[in-house]
């Protein structure tokens, strides 16, 4: 029988038991009493086995068979679940996923595990500090068979199942292909529209507003299709946190609330990686060890929490510690040494500005530079992977308490809400979830202090732009009356952007842009209107 | 060739996939899968199955206890059990159940031809 077209499926099914499993370890560890955990971890290891003995894949049905059976004796009671246990079974599940990331990738050569083979094996007798085994009770019941109540809800750890009949597998190619599939469809019903308007084309206005509607329906499906839960990334989050503290010594209380939220698998891709290394922060340099926190009065266990929240189009993520935080006048000095920044400058920072500091390319707090931290992935690449997605970065930090990082998102990437404004010979775009208001000022609101130009908007002094200067084109030649301006909101500041014309509001398709023009500070992609222009979406927090 | 229906209870799609191909060739017609043992007791009644491969161990039931279901529910459908090796004890109990076969993982067509055989197939 020809194994290699189930291969992909293999590979597919097999990495989401392990994720299972290792997040089933990480849980066992806080409640190593839970039984129908034990008995889950079990099944996932059994599954492995005989999924991987009928691919003929031996080494890898091999090694999860002496998971199972390890489990097994755990399963029946002759010896509890211990750190050690999880261990090894971590490094179980690491060594699968290794063997079936080199299937995934052809690689024939898979890793050779008879160490760890036999170090399942012996796993009992190699020093495991837990209590001699109790007797097995009920010596009628076999090894292996079940026999408690089964009657009761499900517990929440359980994986979900599909129902095989609803729900198909779809590559995610295809869903990338069907957003641009979309995309493009969008741009053309706005050139049909503008053809329509200039060859008296009043009948086509009921079938393309029509058509608009089912595009709007097509474009919400889609989106749908590509969403998944926040637990597609965070899932692995507990290992992490667990790996790295128990490395160092520290004792962390990890906890996620809001999985369930959904967002945009690209949207969640891009985030991953900046929220690990927020992660990595947060423990290595934000949490104190056990003595120190206890030295202070706080608890010896210290909280990570993160926290998701949906607001409207956006999603909100909040990564708190109860760490020892950040001092924002240790950040100035430091900066100032690092001769980022002038004295004078530093004085003049707010205090977030102060403390986003952290995030200029270059600046680290860290004391040394261990492994754990510094893996290419810098604050700076947080920001401006946040910024790119069209979201915001804000932190908070007080010495003692803790830090916070608050990201927003957008739930999703490539069609987006934008307001058209015109800047010279260009027409540039804002996502409208970055705009604040609207309004058209009158030459007297304008005043001026010093070399900045200033407005009055509900009380307070909000700075004004020339958008024109911002982005290196010429100045609207002729004084006007009004001046058409974009209030927009970046973390915390508020600006005001003087345009020459604002076009409205309407969905673009927005695609990366090609170097040189990705070197552009300030755009972070780029659409083609209906009378084929080139819009580009300025990112307003590097104004 | 047959006509009979068959129902597919394994929580591994990967497993549900290589054993459906295999009895499609056959000429079976797979009624339903299920991937847990709730699963097989909300589909079991409306595709009246006349065989049923049964995984043994499953996320929220073992075997003997869906076995135990399947024949007060359906009492002429015929079950095969399922599982890789080291389930033994509890392949036995099945059997003395009254399940009519065993069939170990991994699966060839060899060993569900086998199978089916010794239902009268």
């Amino acid at each position: 029988m020809d194994m290699s077209q189930y291969r992909d499926l293999f590979v597919s099914e097999s990495k989401g038991h392990i994720q299972v499993f290792n997040e089933l370890v990480v849980m066992l560890e806080d409640s190593p009493a839970d039984q129908s955990a034990i008995d889950e971890l079990f099944r996932h290891a059994h599954s492995l086995k005989g999924m991987a003995a009928t691919m003929q894949y031996q080494a890898i049905a091999d090694l999860a068979h002496r998971m199972e059976d390890l489990l097994g004796k755990v399963r029946s009671g002759a010896f509890s679940f211990s750190p050690g246990l999880a261990d090894i079974l971590l490094e179980g599940s690491d060594a699968l996923t290794a063997m079936i990331s080199a299937i995934e990738a052809d690689d024939e050569r898979l890793p050779d595990t008879t160490d760890l083979i036999n170090r399942l094996a012996g796993f009992d007798a190699a020093g495991n500090p837990s209590p001699p085994a109790p007797p097995v009770a009920a010596a009628d019941v076999a090894p292996g068979i079940d026999d408690r109540d089964q009657g009761g809800p499900a517990p929440d750890h359980q994986p979900r199942h599909t129902d095989s009949f609803k729900s198909v597998r779809v590559k995610t190619e295809t869903l990338d292909r069907l957003v641009n599939i979309t995309g493009e469809l969008l741009t053309t019903r706005y050139r049909l529209a503008d053809r329509a308007l200039r060859c008296e084309g009043a009948q086509l206005e009921e079938p393309l507003n029509r058509l608009s509607m089912l595009l709007r329906e097509l474009r919400d499906e889609v989106f749908q299709a590509r969403m998944l839960p926040f637990s597609f990334v965070a899932d692995r989050f507990p290992r992490l946190v667990r790996d790295l503290s128990r490395k160092q010594g520290k004792e962390i209380l990890f906890q996620v609330e809001g999985k369930e939220i959904e967002l945009d698998r690209g949207i969640l891709e891009e985030i991953s990686e900046p929220l690990v290394h927020i992660l990595r922060n947060a423990v290595d340099h934000g949490m104190e060890m056990p003595e120190e926190r206890i030295a202070v009065g706080k608890p010896g266990l210290g909280t990570i929490r993160i926290v998701v929240t949906r607001d409207k189009d956006c999603v909100n993520i909040v990564i708190a510690d109860d760490g020892r935080g950040m001092a924002p006048e240790r950040l100035a000095e430091k900066a100032v040494e690092k001769g980022m920044i002038n004295r004078e400058q530093a004085n003049a920072l707010t205090r977030h500005e102060a403390l986003m500091l952290i995030c200029a390319p270059g600046f680290s707090t860290a004391e040394t530079v261990s492994d754990i931290s510094g893996r290419g992935v810098g604050m700076d690449a947080v920001r401006v992977a946040v910024h790119a997605l069209g979201g915001g970065l804000v932190i908070e930090s007080e010495v003692g308490r803790g830090s916070r990082f608050l990201l927003r998102l957008p739930i999703s990437v490539s069609i987006i809400h934008a307001l058209l404004v015109e800047c010279g010979p260009l027409t540039v775009s804002f996502p409208v979830n970055a705009v604040k208001r609207t309004i058209e000022l009158r030459r007297e609101e304008i005043f001026q202090e010093r070399e900045q130009f200033f407005f009055m908007l509900d009380g307070r002094q909000v700075p004004l732009k020339n958008l024109n200067r911002l982005l290196g084109q010429a100045p609207t030649p002729d004084a006007r009356a009004f001046v058409p301006t974009v209030v927009i909101e970046a973390g915390d500041t508020t600006l005001g952007l003087a345009t020459d014309r604002l076009l409205g509001q309407r969905e673009i398709f927005v695609k990366p842009l090609g170097i040189p023009l990705s070197r552009i500070k300030g755009l972070t992609g780029g659409a083609i209107t209906g009378d084929g222009r080139i819009v580009y979406v300025i990112d307003a927090t590097a104004l | 060739m047959s006509n009979a229906k068959v129902m597919i209870v394994d929580d591994a799609l990967f497993m549900r996939t290589i054993l459906g191909t295999i009895l499609r060739d056959k000429g079976y017609t797979v009624a339903a899968e299920a991937a847990s043992g709730i699963e097989t007791m909300k589909k079991l009644h409306a595709c009246d199955p006349d065989i049923i491969f049964l995984d043994i161990i499953l996320p929220d039931a073992n075997g003997i206890q869906l076995l135990d279901f399947i024949h007060k529910m359906k009492p002429q459908a015929k079950v095969i059990l399922c599982s890789a090796i080291g389930q033994e004890a509890i392949v036995k109990k099945g059997l003395d159940l009254g399940a009519r076969f065993y069939v170990q993982k991994p699966f060839s067509p060899e060993k569900i031809a086998e199978a089916l055989e010794s239902l009268g197939e």
